[in-house]
């Protein structure tokens, strides 16, 4: 694994290493300068020594000329040792160029020593006059060496001229040198620093991005990072963690569908029940009869009871079909109205039945039997009860999507808890009514024929009254409960 | 600048466009920023190379000492054609002989300087002196004594000194009494046998003005009627002036000058000009420096004597090497005399 610390590490060394690099080569640099400093520079110092020495041997010569003692023999002699280790030092820096000057050189200072002791030898000998004239010979030796050292200086200046010039550029040029290396490692470094840092930064920014992503809710968005250091395993954690969320919501759901399919099967088997109610009796046997009945009716002359048998047969046959089965506005709006031809037989005067319908409703689809537990209710409770009877209004209004069907009546009215508790389906009355289906069947059965809530809604004072509101859809939500 | 502006407008557009243009621009930056990387990189590893590689070239150092012949060539008036010829020549047959050779001297005739390098030249010990002879006690002196102390051979070139005061090995030069000949017979044959003659000569009477001298009058006592008159100065340029005034006004007449030393020629010409004209005088000179060369092909001068340095150099050398390997010995004593000829006006024009 390619870690960030690794990362980090290999930068620093890198760093270090040229950085490391950039000093010894320098040092070493200098260093070789350095002693071909030295080198030249001790050229220079021991032939200006030579012929300082030279001239310090003639002071010494004349010293011991006047005062002829042991110290100044041993400082003359001491003086002659040390100019023939210098000679030897010279003999050194024959060259190619110079070996006829250094040769030169050498003999003058054999001649020199050979002048002095000479002039020694005249000295014990107490020969004055041949005394004086080596001593003014070794003074004129002397002179010439110091002169030759300036000119072996002088030659060896033009002999290192091109070697001093190329000292000085190339110490001009490690300045360039150092800002060129300078610019190019600073550039090296940004562009270095700047790719590393992306390649850190780039990943956790992906990272940032998913788990924002996340926190809105989407977690069907796969968390990618295209890199393989720590940064990658969090993004494959983390990723992990989303697949593990994402089952957890698909099992919610399904548990959530599991018990909708609940519901629907408890209504199912209330269903059941009147279908084992419904099959207790022989409908064609009942039917026949009711027809025999309305038949016997018409001859007798009761025109109104063949009527009314006619609709208690339609009624029952309109029932007795299967509910499942949907059907239009207009069907029920005609058994709607059998069934209350049936209650005007019965309440006369009593009930007062008002219908206002928008022909154009008239198409709507909806559940059988939806309308008429409803109507039913309402002339049980605010009909029945009352010694003077009341109103019922029945009105359809035609929306743009919708069609409203409100069902109006001056009853007792109820209580906000009872209102609440039949929507929620607590209720479950179904005594008095004629097919054993109550309001609240109706209620689930439209909730789960249109996959909405508030298909229904009940608006009720104590006292007032009761207005039932079906807000019945154009079109199906859910078309796989047909 | 405008380009420059307009590229950068379109490529800021460009990004801010779409996609693409940000790839665009991106590849851009990559390729300049790979640009000017490898640019910096040339150019520092072209520094470091200027700087660690060490190309000056130091002079091989030698261990031992050098076993050929050191021979040093001294005159005195270095920078001139004459020497410089002497120098070249002398320094190519020390070549091909394997010797070293230095070529030292003073400039413009100056004697201390001169005898101070004849002085070094000793006492640095060289195998052997190739000198042009100095007709002066100290030349002596140091040639007779010290060289020979040091057991250093001694050739004189050019000017010869006598062999007894100064026991060179040999002479190698003009034969000056020759030469005397030669400007005397051609004196005679231009003017005619009759006549009077100036002869100038320095007054430190070198060995070679000597020779010079005894050749002409050689020749012109042969002619009776050809009257000689002896000139005498130093060399500086006043004293030349005046004595060459002085024989003006003694001898009127004068027909012919004859400068002895060569380099007393160009101011005695100066003087003789500032009285008449130069052309009707016979006047001749014995060096063949530019002065004199220049002044002959003026017409001024009617004739110098043309001498052979180039042989000069090289015999010396020659002879110098063979003497030291024994190979020649002894040398001849009175010398070997190289070409000389009568250069006259009409030969140049």
């Amino acid at each position: 694994m390619n870690s960030i610390l690794k990362n980090i590490w290999v930068l620093a060394i890198v760093v270090l290493s040229i950085m490391v690099t950039i000093w010894i080569s320098l040092t070493s640099y200098n260093n070789k300068m350095q002693s071909q400093y030295n080198n030249i520079l001790e050229r220079y110092l021991i032939m200006n020594e030579v012929s300082s020495i030279s001239q310090q041997i003639v002071t010494d010569l004349n010293n011991y000329f006047v005062d002829q003692s042991l110290i100044k023999k041993k400082a003359l002699n001491h003086d002659k040792f040390k100019i023939i280790t210098m000679k030897e030092e010279v003999s050194k820096f024959r060259s190619v160029e110079n070996d006829f000057a250094i040769a030169n050189y050498e003999n003058l200072i054999d001649s020199f020593i050979e002048t002095i002791d000479r002039a020694l030898m005249f000295r014990t000998e107490e020969e004055s006059e041949d005394y004086q004239e080596a001593l003014s010979e070794a003074t004129n030796i002397s002179m010439y060496i110091s002169e030759m050292t300036l000119d072996l200086i002088d030659t060896e200046l033009k002999t290192y001229d091109s070697f001093y010039h190329g000292i000085i550029d190339r110490s001009e040029e490690l300045k360039v040198l150092g800002v060129r290396l300078l610019m190019l490692i600073t550039l090296l470094l940004l562009l270095f620093t700047y790719w590393f840092s992306k390649r850190i930064t780039t990943p956790l920014k992906k990272l940032t991005l998913a788990a924002s992503e996340l926190s809105k809710g989407r977690f069907d968005l796969k968390v990618e990072v295209e890199s393989n250091d720590e940064i990658a395993f969090l993004a494959k954690t983390f990723d992990r963690m989303r697949i593990n969320i994402n089952n957890y919501l698909v099992e919610i759901k399904q548990k959530a569908q599991l018990e909708n399919e609940l519901q629907k099967n408890k209504l199912l088997l209330q269903e059941s029940q009147l279908h084992s109610l419904q099959s207790q009796i022989n409908p064609h046997f009942l039917f026949n009869t009711l027809d025999t009945l309305s038949k016997k009716a018409y001859l007798e002359g009761s025109e109104q009871t063949s009527d009314l048998l006619v609709s208690v047969a339609d009624l029952l046959r309109y029932n007795l079909r299967n509910l499942d089965k949907t059907t239009y506005l207009s069907d029920e709006v005609y058994v709607l109205r059998q069934y209350i031809e049936i209650q005007k037989a019965r309440f006369t005067e009593r009930l007062q039945f008002h219908m206002d319908i928008d022909p154009v409703s008239l198409d709507i689809q909806l559940p059988r039997l939806t309308l008429q537990p409803i109507i039913e209710n309402a002339i049980i409770h605010a009909i029945e009860p009352l010694e003077d009877g009341g109103a019922i209004w029945f009105r359809a209004v035609n929306g743009l999507d919708r069609v409203t069907i409100e069902i109006q009546d001056h009853g007792p009215g109820m209580s906000a808890d009872k209102v609440s508790s039949i929507l929620e389906g607590q209720s479950n009355e179904t005594e008095g009514h004629s097919t054993g289906i109550g309001v609240s069947n109706v209620i689930k059965r439209l909730t789960l024929f249109y996959g909405v809530e508030d298909i229904i809604n009940i608006e009720s004072a104590l006292g007032i009254g009761t207005k039932v509101v079906l807000n019945i859809p154009r079109k199906r939500r859910m078309d796989k409960d047909d | 600048m405008k380009y420059v502006f307009s590229l950068i407008c379109a490529t800021i557009k460009l990004v801010k466009s779409n996609e693409r243009g940000k790839v665009f621009v991106r590849k851009i930056v990559i390729t300049l920023l790979t640009l000017i990387c490898g640019f910096l990189f040339y150019l520092t590893v072209m520094s470091a190379t200027k700087v660690f590689t060490t190309d000056w070239q130091l002079p091989e150092t030698k261990v031992t000492a050098q076993s050929n012949f050191r021979l040093v060539l001294i005159s005195q008036d270095l920078d001139t054609p004459f020497w410089n010829q002497v120098g070249a020549e002398a320094q190519k047959q020390a070549k091909s002989d394997n010797v070293s050779l230095e070529v030292w001297g003073s400039y413009g005739n100056n004697h201390d300087d001169f005898l101070k390098k004849m002085e070094v030249a000793i006492y640095s010990q060289v195998d052997g002196i190739i000198v042009q002879g100095l007709d002066t006690d100290r030349f002596k002196e140091l040639a007779k004594t010290k060289a020979a102390a040091y057991g250093i051979p001694i050739i004189t070139v050019a000017n010869d000194v006598s062999v007894e005061e100064s026991l060179r090995r040999t002479y190698v030069g003009s034969d000056q009494y020759l030469a005397g000949n030669m400007i005397a017979k051609q004196l005679v044959k231009d003017m005619g046998v009759t006549g009077d003659v100036i002869l100038i000569h320095n007054s430190e009477q070198q060995f070679y003005q000597e020779q010079r001298l005894m050749g002409i009058k050689d020749i012109l006592k042969n002619y009776p009627d050809i009257n000689i008159v002896d000139g005498e100065t130093n060399h500086t340029r006043e004293q030349v002036i005046a004595v060459t005034k002085g024989l003006l006004n003694k001898e009127p007449n004068v027909d012919a000058f004859i400068a002895v030393d060569a380099n007393i020629a160009e101011t005695m010409i100066q003087e003789i000009e500032r009285r008449s004209q130069v052309i009707p005088y016979y006047i001749y000179s014995f060096g063949d420096d530019t002065e004199s060369n220049t002044l002959l092909k003026q017409g001024k001068l009617d004739g110098i004597i043309e001498q052979s340095p180039g042989e000069i150099g090289k015999l010396s050398v020659k002879l110098m090497v063979d003497w030291l390997n024994n190979e020649t010995n002894p040398l001849h004593l009175e010398g070997y005399f190289t070409d000389i000829r009568v250069l006259k006006a009409k030969d140049i024009r």
